[in-house]
């Protein structure tokens, strides 16, 4: 599959789950992630990555819930109490622990689930494409941005390596390991992953990779002001009522903004492509049709148009199902069989380093 | 000759730097020259090179006096974009510098972002891939790739842009002695086919000395250009070679083994062997692997290795990379748990504990700066004793491994060499009797050699035994009393280190080339 095509699935991914509080739909969403997790082709690395963002999210999951917990006081159907703490007045009263209803553990598993299917869904995507695939795909107004995250990406499986070998190391010494190694283990990675990420650095300015070319201050202007217009137009038309239009007209001036300096640094940073992704009509319509969804989503959502949306505090029903809701779930199936299709791929058949220790 | 690169009265200091990192620095660089940079570690090497393309000062900040012109243009105020074009430079480690995954896709990258069309684009690429003899990987990505391979897909991104001067910063430091050999061999031949100038600062100098028309020794911040010979004559790290013939006063000095026979035959022939007094008898058993198989998934990396070792022990622990070296040493330490075989430590089977296994038999691993993080080199030392960490204990640590002068120091704020040397020693404070050694020697220079070997000497006579395991052959002819090569995981020979590296041994020094019964060229008189 294509770099475009993986970037339209974790576009319908992220819309479904950020737009849906329905068990349901997170649910199958869930589902058709680790389906296609397990189908699509990934390094080792890429595995290693795909293996902490897992642990990342089931580990935020477990925290939503616990969060949940501890903050209480809403819902009606009580599970058990816990003890109560409250903060004093003067630092706003907020109040922890006490009856622990199942409302709020539904509503913190639906919180925990979004942000489980947002990192696997961004951990399949990650793994399946190139840092280097999604820099090239960054338009030329980003590239500078595109080339952080890239050397970030680039340097994460460096880092992760750089701390299994200092914990090794502390072992070694005899040190102690747990929390009370903690500081042994995160100065030297972090002194260790900035020291590779400022030879990184020196390595990209010396092949002149750094330095876009200057482009003028009315260009920079119109990218600095796009951002603060298109705040204050989304400021307008929510609280403004009776002003929509002078909403309209700023995130109109915010687009124009934004779509000059997109325009602008494309033009004077005009790139050539050595070799060129090719895609075969079906999957040019898939993701076509799957960056669409997510637009859909996104606008449904914001126009509160959405079925199947869920409220667990209201007097806890059972999820509504609705065919609609779990459509974009269902669809984000739609890699499967591109996936299976497609030969076996090339980082599994070609030959190997030589072995060396994990 | 006329001169890419002119350097006029160069000062210059970095911005958290105690002093100058280059005085007053004169040099011209001639069209197709080939430039060896050598000297001591932080005498100012890769400072210098950065000079050529900018980097020193715009990536590095700090104060410069003087001036630097490469093909006409001032190196300190043309932006690093436009010198990249005349000035390629590919640095040490081949992980930092790569931005693609495929090498072909690497290659052409800076290319592409120029907006280069897509014919030159294409015949630039095929041209770099073709001069480095790396054409057969251009699909490949590049994690399949040795060391090697991806340093030379490095040079050939740098050579794409068309550079009129290439700066190699130790392109060979973090290369097994086959990738080096591969690499160094295609600058060499770089170099011949397009004459191209070139700087190459590196260690390594048997194979890079033949070929230069100059060496600059950079060292305490002043860089002198000298004859490569000149050079060779004066230089504590000299070839092999080199330093036989100083020791034999031959004239003119050669700088190869074909080199030394053609000139110098009769009086080579007149030369006596001196060896060093053979180390005393080993003595009672410290540690020993039986049968040891281990496999990372469906690879064997150790099969059915026996090993011993015994006090008073040196063991050259030799092979290719992927043979299973690094393996060895995790195994005995239990760091890599083995699919067969036992480890004994005196006769008795090893703790299962790497904490346990570690206070008997104690393990340096590649790169062990990266755990250094405390405040201060005696604490760093203070906090490997075990629990024997009052103050005389950390003195008397301090003392032994030669720290004292700089016990209040910051482990970072030294040189990379001091850190290699601090690190060394905190893996090692609680003074276990088995020394493991996991390429120790990776970009050392001469004197880092020379204090290791010292080390290592110093452990051996007080009753301890060690493994070294490593690429550095002429490391291993000076400390080594046995020496073990692996191959493919199996042990190929396991002899006595003067039979592993003498004439008729399976790996013979230069100077066992040269002189019968002779390993090191101190082992040779007129």
């Amino acid at each position: 599959m294509s770099t475009v095509a993986w970037a339209a699935w974790v576009a319908l991914v992220m819309a479904t789950a950020l737009t849906t509080t329905n068990p349901y739909v997170l649910a199958i969403l869930l589902a058709a992630v680790v389906l296609v997790a397990v189908a699509a082709p990934r390094t080792e690395r890429a595995g290693l990555g795909l293996r902490v963002m897992l642990a990342l999210g089931l580990g935020l999951f477990v925290f939503s819930i616990g969060a949940a917990m501890i903050n209480t006081g809403f819902g009606e159907r009580v599970l058990f109490t816990l003890p109560r703490a409250s903060a004093p007045d003067w630092l706003g009263g907020l109040a922890l622990g006490g009856d622990v209803t199942a409302e709020t553990l539904v509503a913190g598993a639906v919180r925990g689930a979004v942000v489980l299917a947002v990192l696997l869904g961004f951990a399949v995507f990650s793994g399946a494409v190139s840092a280097h695939a999604i820099l090239r795909l960054a338009p030329a107004a980003l590239f500078h941005a595109g080339l952080v995250v890239t050397i970030g990406l680039a340097l994460l499986p460096a880092t992760i390596t750089d701390i299994r070998r200092i914990r090794e190391m502390q072992a070694l010494r005899g040190r102690p390991t747990g929390l009370r190694g903690l500081p042994a283990l995160v100065a030297p990675a972090v002194m260790g992953g900035l020291d590779r990420a400022m030879r990184f650095a020196e390595a990209m300015e010396a092949r002149g990779y750094a330095a876009p070319p200057a482009v003028p201050a009315r260009t920079r202007l119109a990218g600095v002001a796009a951002a603060p217009l298109l705040v204050a137009a989304a400021w307008v038309w929510f609280y403004q009522p009776e002003v929509r239009w002078i909403g309209v007209a700023t995130a109109l001036a915010g687009a124009g903004a934004l779509l000059f300096w997109g325009w602008d640094c494309a033009r004077r940073q005009r790139v050539t492509r050595l070799t060129v992704e090719r895609e075969p009509l079906p999957l040019r319509i898939a993701a076509r049709l799957s960056f669409a969804g997510a637009v859909a989503l996104v606008v449904a959502d914001l126009g509160g148009w959405l079925p199947g949306g869920y409220n667990p505090f209201a007097g806890f029903p059972a999820p509504p199902f609705s065919a609609l809701a779990v459509t974009p779930a269902v669809a984000a199936l739609w890699p499967l069989p591109f996936l299976a299709a497609a030969p076996r791929p090339r980082t599994r058949s070609e030959p190997a380093v030589s072995p060396s220790p994990p | 000759m006329s001169a890419i690169a002119t350097v006029e009265r160069v000062s210059y200091a970095y911005p958290s730097g105690d002093g100058p990192a280059l005085r007053d620095v004169d040099m011209e660089v001639g069209e197709g020259r080939f430039v060896v940079v050598a000297g001591p570690s932080a005498g100012g090497k890769s400072t210098f090179l950065r000079l050529f393309n900018g980097l020193v000062p715009q990536f590095t900040g700090g104060c410069i006096a003087g001036r630097v012109t490469v093909a006409g243009l001032d190196a300190a105020r043309t932006p690093t974009r436009t010198l990249a074009l005349t000035a390629g430079m590919v640095f040490q480690d081949p992980e930092a510098q790569a931005i693609a995954d495929r090498v072909e896709d690497e290659v052409a990258f800076a290319l592409e972002q120029r907006a280069t069309p897509r014919a030159e684009l294409r015949a630039r690429v095929d041209g770099a891939l073709r001069s480095l003899a790396i054409d057969h990987l251009r699909e490949r990505r590049l994690s399949t790739l040795s060391g090697g391979e991806r340093q030379r897909v490095a040079i050939a991104a740098a050579l794409a842009l068309g550079p009129r001067l290439l700066l190699l910063d130790e392109p060979a430091s973090q290369l097994d002695a086959e990738g080096a050999a591969v690499v160094l061999d295609a600058v060499a031949r770089l170099h011949h086919e397009r004459g191209l100038a070139t700087l190459v600062v590196e260690h390594r100098l048997d194979r890079l000395l033949p070929l230069a028309d100059d060496v600059v020794r950079v060292e305490g911040g002043m860089a002198v250009r000298l004859n490569p010979r000149r050079f060779a004559a004066e230089y504590e790290g000299a070839p092999a070679v080199a330093r036989l013939a100083r020791r034999l006063a031959l004239d003119p000095l050669p700088l190869t083994i074909e080199e030394a026979r053609d000139w110098h035959g009769p009086a080579l022939a007149r030369a006596r062997a001196c060896p060093m007094p053979p180390p005393p008898a080993a003595g009672d058993e410290l540690l020993r692997a039986e049968g040891l198989t281990l496999a990372y998934g469906e690879t064997e990396a150790l099969r059915g290795v026996e090993l011993t070792l015994r006090e008073g022990e040196t063991l050259a622990l030799l092979g290719p990379n992927g043979s299973g070296k690094s393996s060895l040493l995790r195994a005995v330490v239990g760091l890599a748990r083995p699919r067969s075989g036992a480890i004994r430590f005196r006769a008795r089977p090893a703790p299962a504990a790497t904490a346990e296994r570690s206070a008997f038999a104690g393990f340096v691993p590649q790169e062990p700066a990266l755990a250094l993080y405390h405040p201060t080199v005696a604490a760093e030392i203070g906090a490997s004793l075990r629990g024997r960490s009052g103050a005389r204990e950390r003195e008397a640590a301090l003392e032994r491994w030669g720290f004292t002068a700089l016990a209040a120091r910051d482990p970072r704020e030294l040189s990379a060499g001091q850190q290699q040397r601090v690190a060394i020693a905190a893996m090692l404070a609680h003074e276990p009797p088995v020394w493991l050694l996991d390429e120790p020697t990776r970009g050392a220079d001469a004197p880092a050699r020379a204090w290791l070997a010292a080390r290592l000497r110093d452990h051996a006579a007080r009753g301890g035994a060690a493994v070294v395991a490593t690429h550095d052959a002429e490391f291993a002819a000076r400390v080594a009393t046995r020496v073990l090569r692996l191959k493919a995981g199996r042990v190929a020979f396991d002899l006595p280190a003067r039979e592993a590296f003498g004439g008729d041994g399976p790996m013979p020094s230069p100077t066992a080339r040269l002189v019968d019964g002779a390993i090191l060229p101190e082992e040779v008189v007129a």
